[in-house]
């Protein structure tokens, strides 16, 4: 009890600090950039995380909820001039279309096929969004306008990435909120169980399809919240928002802690873009970084850099060490 | 539309399709393995064959088994470092690692071959054959031979040879086989490094026929997909038919409907055969190896 009476403490503590970080790194422009596409690239994983940490399967279309969300969102504001909450609630509508019928269709489906299947759907969406001249083909969508929350005479709007940190913040506040409390719900704990013992779920009266399905249903509006908040950033939405780069950043983002660390997709986020923005080797360099990074954590650490500290904080504490859920990634069988 | 040029083109796209496709069939089908870096290594071997050939000055048909020997290697050093993953059978950790390795391969070649597109010229591919309005160049005539030539020899190996028949023991049962005294070990290093050196061959026969860039291999990862799944995941004679299927299948869709979306159209091939025979994927030979 004592250690949850901590994070009760320790959690605003740390959100205090995160929040004020950027100003304290000398609140210059390169530095907010910095932060907000952090916090939002750490919200596109937090989806992912869900799937693979609790359900125990490895998602690749996520970058494709991610590009849903920022196409809605730009197609929206430019074609038919859509408020910021109009785009976000029509993000999270047209994802949940898509995660239905993407989970609906790989139901059935486990390990590798599931993944195979998820990774075609990235790569085909890829080939249609650079084609389609409906979503701006190669050339994408421009001219998205800034971002503008304003209720009822409240102005709430960002002109840069400055002005924009707050909200990026609060997206992702709330999103390890949201993660948080799916991992305390009784949907998270049948999800773990699905992962874990399947048979054993199926006899305690749990339907597995229906929870994988509804799980997606919980993480894709998670990753399109992100796509959202990308467009405003960016101002344009083309075909790179499905690049293999966010993919490989958002499993990195999963793996790199350790599985079902609260904020081990936001710390991997955050070294990853500090090494791109302020400690880059050039674009080529900084891939061989991330990829290498990736395959080395899961080769050899496959715990994560958290799974490293166990034995130091077992010592600390001088206790025996809690059970960990061990997740597919560390050891399937 | 001259509907026989079309057949042509699909039946020469559908050799490429199972060319590309081999080393995925053996390393999935008779050694549960996966990689998603395989459009990356495809890549690869086409760089390195265009390097080996426009750069180094080296004759074609020594530019190819160059690439192969890079390739073979690659696919060692992966091996090497997905050692551990290989013998716990754990397939999600394999597949997130060759993802990271394809990635990393995409930012090394950017780096070494430039990001620019290049041709790979051949002299099969400069000359062309022509029969009455129909035509096709030597390239393509080698590429439906290669591929014929490795899915025989392949099948020839894996059903009569003790290698073969090794391989098949270890797909069978990893445990039992080295019970018996089989190097497990040194198949799976062998299976990766066929899958390196057969797709950097397939490179070699397959990419003079479009432009190579450093970004490419998606398409040739759908397809592979595509490939293995319809042909019954480890079924070696079932690839070769799926593969000349599905050329002809992406022939007259390019023709008759739009060229853009054919990865799109053999995705949506892949989903139906997913939807309508989810017991399918089970099918073929090593059905019964975990």
């Amino acid at each position: 009890m004592t250690s949850q009476r901590l994070q009760h403490i320790a959690l605003p503590l740390v959100g205090l600090g995160v929040f004020v970080a950027p100003a304290a790194f000398g609140g210059t422009g390169s530095v907010y950039s910095a932060a907000v596409l952090i916090a939002i690239f750490a919200v596109m994983a937090y989806g992912l995380d869900v799937i693979v940490s609790d359900l125990g399967e490895v998602s690749l279309a996520h970058t494709v909820f991610f590009a849903v969300g920022s196409y809605t969102t730009a197609w929206l504001s430019t074609k038919a001039g859509a408020g910021a909450w109009v785009t976000l609630g029509a993000s999270i509508a047209v994802v949940l279309i898509f995660a239905a019928f993407i989970g609906l269709v790989t139901l059935r489906l486990r390990e590798f096929v599931f993944s195979l299947v998820t990774y075609a759907v990235a790569v085909v969406a890829m080939s249609v969004a650079s084609n389609w001249a409906f979503l701006g083909g190669s050339d994408g969508i421009r001219g998205i306008p800034m971002l503008d929350l304003s209720i009822a005479g409240l102005p709430l709007t960002a002109r840069n990435d400055g002005e924009l940190w707050p909200y990026a913040f609060a997206l992702l506040a709330i999103t390890i909120y949201v993660v948080d409390r799916f991992r305390h719900s009784r949907l998270g704990a049948a999800a773990i169980m699905t992962h874990l013992n399947p048979r054993l779920a199926t006899m305690s009266g749990i339907d597995p399809a229906r929870v994988r399905l509804q799980v997606f249903l919980v993480s894709a509006p998670i990753s399109a919240a992100a796509g959202w908040l990308y467009a405003y950033q960016r101002a344009y939405v083309s075909a790179d928002v499905l690049e293999n780069y966010f993919l490989i950043l958002m499993l990195t983002a999963v793996v790199l802690m350790g599985r079902r660390q609260l904020l081990g997709p936001l710390a991997a986020t955050a070294l990853v873009l500090m090494q791109e923005k302020f400690f880059s080797l050039g674009g080529y360099v900084d891939k061989i970084v991330l990829g290498s990074v990736l395959v080395l954590v899961l080769a050899f650490f496959p715990q994560g850099l958290m799974g490293l500290m166990r034995p130091l904080r077992r010592i600390a504490q001088r206790r025996a060490p809690s059970q960990t859920v061990i997740t597919t990634v560390e050891n399937p069988k | 539309m001259n509907l026989t040029q079309q057949l042509i083109n699909g039946i020469v796209l559908g050799h490429a399709f199972a060319l590309v496709a081999i080393g995925w069939t053996l390393l999935l089908g008779v050694a549960r393995l996966v990689n998603f870096g395989h459009g990356q290594m495809y890549m690869l071997g086409a760089f390195v064959t265009w390097w080996a050939v426009v750069k180094a000055g080296v004759p074609y048909v020594l530019a190819v088994p160059i690439a192969m020997a890079i390739g073979a290697l690659f696919g060692l050093v992966m091996q090497r470092v997905m050692l551990k993953a290989t013998f716990e059978q754990n397939l999600v950790s394999i597949m997130i690692m060759t993802l990271g390795f394809g990635y990393v391969l995409h930012g090394g070649a950017a780096l070494v071959f430039g990001s620019t597109g290049q041709i790979l010229d051949t002299a099969l591919s400069r000359n062309d054959i022509t029969i009455g309005d129909l035509w096709f160049t030597w390239q393509d005539a080698a590429i439906v031979i290669a591929a014929i030539v490795v899915f025989v020899g392949l099948k020839w190996v894996l059903d009569g040879t003790r290698v073969g028949r090794l391989v098949r023991m270890v797909a069978e049962d990893p445990k039992l086989a080295m019970l018996a005294g089989v190097n497990v070990r040194r198949v799976y290093y062998g299976v990766f490094a066929f899958e390196g050196a057969a797709v950097a061959f397939a490179a070699g026969m397959v990419a003079p026929r479009t432009p190579i860039l450093t970004s490419m291999g998606f398409e040739e990862v759908i397809m592979t997909f595509v490939v293995v799944v319809l042909g019954g995941i480890g079924s070696v004679t079932g690839s070769y038919v799926a593969g000349v299927a599905l050329g002809l299948f992406t022939a007259l869709f390019g023709a008759l409907v739009s060229p853009a979306y054919t990865s799109a159209a053999a995705f949506l091939v892949l989903i139906a055969v997913l939807v309508l025979r989810p017991r399918g994927l089970s099918a073929g030979p090593a059905a019964g190896a975990h």
